[in-house]
C-alpha cells in the first residue's frame, strides 16, 4: 500500500522476516551442505522481526507521526517470491535467496529513509538489518561459488 | 488489509473497583459506551451512587496509613510488576483504546507508551523523593527537608486519553504513598477498567487505588468531599476553572487543571517544507484534533507570497489524502470523533467560520469513509484560508480535525497573535533560524513550545506545562512537579544537647 502508517509498517516487516524465514527453513532442508547457514538465516529473521517491533512499540507516541511517517512508500514494490518449487536447483534457490534479500534490503533503506526524523530508533533498526543483510548476501554468493567449484 | 480482531467480543458490564474487589453498582443508571467507529455498544457504564463514591474514598483513607509507612522501595515494586504486565497486555489496551475512542492503533499504541513512561519514571521514586539536608546551621543545630504525602487523591480523567491521562498522576501519587480515586472519563472508561485489573494483579493492597465510575455527580462528592486533599482535572477552560479549579480553592484540596488549549504553528520561510508538512498533518489531524497539543492555527509569517501558495498547495494536497475509517483497520490515518456531540460542535465551528468570512478550502464535513461505516462521529480533515485572529474559530478551541491558515506580517506579529489568545497551552515554530527560535522561546507566552516539533508534549520526567486559560494551579502533572505536588514539605531542625 501507498503511504502506509507506521503500524502498517511494522507488520509489512513482520511478513518479510517470517516468510523468508520459513523460505530458509525449507532451504536448510533441502541442501544439507548449506543447511547450517541457511538455517541460521532463519533464526536471525525472526530475531530481526523482533527487533523492529522491539523498536516500534518502544519509540511509538502520541507525539509522533506514525500515521505520516512512510508517505512516498509504497509496500506493494517490495512483496516477496518465497515460494520453492520441486525441482528448483541448488544454484537457483540461493540465487532466488539473493534476489529476496536485495528486495528486503532496499524496503529496509527505503523505509528507513522518510521515517528518520520521526520515529527514532526505527529507521536505525531498519538500516543496521539492511546492513547485515548486505553481509548475506557475500555469504550466500560464497555459497554458490562454493558449490560451483566442487 | 485486514481489520486488527476486536478484543471486546460482547458489551461489557462495568463495575467499580473499589477497596480491593470489583463491585456491582447499586444504581439504576447506566450509559451505553459505543465505538464510534462502528456504533456498536460495547459497554455498558454504571453512574455510581454517592454512596458508592463516598465508600471508595473511605476505603482510600483507611488504606493510606500503612501505604504511607510501607517502604518506597516495596512501593515501587508494585510500580515495577504494573509496568510489566502493561507490557505484556500492551496490544490488548491500545485495541480497547481504539474501540472506545476511535483514534487509530499507531495513536493507541503511542498513547500507551505515554503511559508505560509515567509508571517507569515513577519507580525512580526512592531517588527522586530525597529531601536535602544542611548541618551546623547555627552551632550544634542541623536542619533538613523531608516531603511527606498527604493522603487521597483523585484524577478526573477526559474522554480524549482516556488510557494515559490517570497515568500523568497516579504513578506518582501512590509511589510517594498516597492512595488514590480514578474516575474515568465516562465516554470511554473500558480501558481504565482493564487498568485496574492489572492494578490488582500488582499486588497493590486493597484501598491503595480505587476506580469509580459516573458522571457530574460523582465529580461533585468528590470535590466536596473533606478527605480527598488534591484533585488532579484535564478538560475544558470551562469546567476546570469554573468548577474543579474554584471549588478546590473553597474546600483546601491542592488541584492540578489541564484545560483548553488553541495552539499556533508558527511557519517561517526557512522551514524544512517537506518535514513541516508532516509534522503538520499529525499536529492538525492526529486524534482526529481531539488533543489539548494539536495544532490549530497555521500562521505563515511573511510577505513572500510563492512561499505562502507553496505551503497551502502542499498542506491541502496532504490533508486531503488522509485515509478515515476506523482505527483498527491499520491503513488508517484518522478515526471518527469519539461522540456524535463532538462531531455537531465541529460542524458548529465551521459554519461560524464561513459566516464570519474565512474561506473553506477543504470541506470535511461529507466524510469520506474507507470501510463500510456509519457517519455518525466521521469527519474528513477541514482547511480554512483567509482567517483572522478575530475570528472565533482563530479564537476558540475546535477540538476537531479542523486547521486555520492564517498570514501573520512578521514574527513579531505572529507572537502577538499567540499571546493575545486567551490560551497558552502549547505553540511551535517551522524554521531553520536559531534566532527565530530563540525569540519563540523567549517570548511567547505558553507552558510548552516547539521547535520544529507539531504535538508538544513534555515527556514523563519534564512537567506537562501551560499558561493563561490552559492551566489552573501551581504544579504541574509527571516529573518533579507531580512529585512535589503530592506530597508536603516538612522541615525538621534538630539539637541534641
Amino acid at each position: 500500500m501507498k503511504s502506509p502508517t507506521a503500524s502498517s509498517v511494522i507488520s509489512f516487516v513482520v511478513k518479510l522476516e517470517e516468510d523468508s524465514a520459513t523460505f530458509y527453513d525449507e532451504l536448510s532442508c533441502r541442501w544439507a551442505s548449506a543447511g547450517e547457514t541457511l538455517a541460521s538465516f532463519s533464526k536471525q529473521n525472526r530475531k530481526n522481526k523482533s527487533v523492529v517491533q522491539r523498536a516500534y512499540y518502544g519509540v511509538i507516541s502520541d507525539a509522533l507521526e506514525g500515521c505520516f511517517a512512510f508517505t512516498d512508500l509504497d509496500t506493494e514494490d517490495y512483496l516477496i517470491d518465497t515460494k520453492l518449487p520441486p525441482d528448483e536447483s541448488y544454484t537457483d534457490s540461493l540465487q532466488k535467496a539473493m534476489g529476496m534479500e536485495k528486495k528486503i534490503i532496499a524496503f529496509y533503506i527505503d523505509a528507513a529513509r522518510p521515517a528518520k526524523a520521526l520515529l527514532a530508533d526505527v529507521p536505525r533498526a531498519f538500516e543496521r538489518i539492511a546492513s547485515k543483510r548486505n553481509e548475506r548476501l557475500l555469504k550466500l554468493n560464497e555459497l554458490i561459488g562454493n558449490f560451483t567449484n566442487q | 488489509m485486514a481489520i486488527l480482531e476486536e478484543p471486546i467480543k460482547e458489551s461489557l458490564q462495568l463495575r467499580n473497583y473499589i477497596n480491593g474487589e470489583w463491585v456491582e453498582s447499586e444504581t439504576s443508571h447506566y450509559r451505553d459506551i459505543i465505538n464510534p467507529a462502528t456504533g456498536k455498544v460495547i459497554a455498558r457504564l454504571p453512574i455510581s451512587t454517592e454512596k458508592e463514591v463516598n465508600s471508595a474514598v473511605a476505603a482510600a483513607k483507611d488504606a493510606f496509613p500503612e501505604w504511607r509507612r510501607t517502604t518506597p522501595l516495596s512501593r515501587v515494586r508494585c510500580l515495577f510488576r504494573l509496568k510489566e504486565l502493561l507490557e505484556e497486555n500492551f496490544e490488548e489496551l491500545s485495541r480497547i483504546q481504539t474501540m472506545e475512542h476511535g483514534k487509530t492503533i499507531d495513536e493507541s499504541r503511542g498513547e500507551t507508551r505515554r503511559g508505560i513512561e509515567m509508571v517507569e519514571v515513577a519507580t525512580g521514586i526512592p531517588s527522586l523523593m530525597q529531601g536535602s539536608n544542611l548541618e551546623d546551621i547555627a552551632t550544634g543545630i542541623d536542619e533538613r527537608l523531608v516531603y511527606q504525602p498527604l493522603g487521597v487523591f483523585t484524577c478526573i480523567a477526559p474522554f480524549n486519553f482516556p488510557f494515559m491521562v490517570p497515568l500523568w498522576y497516579l504513578p506518582f501519587a501512590v509511589a510517594t504513598g498516597n492512595t488514590f480515586i480514578v474516575k474515568p472519563s465516562p465516554r470511554d472508561p473500558i480501558s481504565q477498567i482493564k487498568l485496574a485489573e492489572l492494578y490488582d494483579e500488582a499486588g497493590f493492597p486493597p484501598g491503595v487505588i480505587n476506580l469509580v465510575n459516573g458522571e457530574a455527580d460523582a465529580v461533585s462528592v468528590l470535590l466536596e468531599h473533606p478527605d480527598i486533599k488534591g484533585v488532579s482535572f484535564v478538560g475544558t477552560t470551562a469546567i476546570g476553572k469554573d468548577v474543579i479549579y474554584r471549588k478546590c480553592g473553597e474546600t483546601g484540596k491542592r488541584v492540578i487543571a489541564q484545560c483548553g488549549a488553541k495552539n499556533f504553528m508558527v511557519i517561517m520561510p526557512d522551514c524544512n517544507l517537506d518535514a513541516t508538512i508532516a509534522a503538520m498533518m499529525t499536529s492538525f489531524y492526529g486524534n482526529a484534533g481531539q488533543r489539548c497539543l494539536s495544532g490549530a492555527n497555521a500562521v505563515i509569517v511573511g510577505k513572500d507570497d510563492a512561499f505562502y501558495k507553496k505551503f497551502v498547495d502542499a498542506f491541502l494536497a496532504a490533508a486531503a489524502k488522509i485515509r478515515v475509517g476506523y482505527g483498527l483497520d491499520e491503513t488508517i490515518q484518522m478515526g471518527p470523533m469519539q461522540s456524535p456531540d463532538g462531531k455537531a460542535r465541529v460542524l458548529g465551528f465551521i459554519e461560524k467560520g464561513i459566516s464570519e468570512g474565512a474561506k473553506l478550502v477543504l470541506d470535511g464535513r461529507k466524510p469520506q469513509i474507507n470501510g463500510d461505516y456509519p457517519d455518525t462521529c466521521f469527519l474528513n480533515p477541514t482547511v480554512f484560508q483567509e482567517v483572522t485572529p478575530e475570528m472565533t474559530i482563530a479564537r476558540e478551541e475546535i477540538f476537531g480535525p479542523v486547521a486555520n491558515i492564517i498570514r501573520a506580517d512578521d514574527l513579531d506579529d505572529a507572537i502577538e497573535m499567540i499571546n493575545n489568545n486567551r490560551y497558552g497551552n502549547a505553540a511551535a515554530v517551522f524554521t531553520s533560524s536559531g534566532k527565530v527560535a530563540r525569540e519563540m522561546k523567549y517570548r511567547v507566552n505558553c507552558g510548552n513550545i516547539g521547535i520544529n516539533i507539531g504535538i508538544v508534549a513534555p515527556m514523563a520526567f519534564f512537567p506537562f506545562s501551560g499558561m493563561k486559560d490552559s492551566f489552573f494551579g501551581t504544579l504541574h502533572g509527571q516529573g518533579r512537579d507531580a512529585i512535589r505536588f503530592y506530597t508536603e514539605s516538612k522541615v525538621v531542625i534538630e539539637r541534641w544537647f
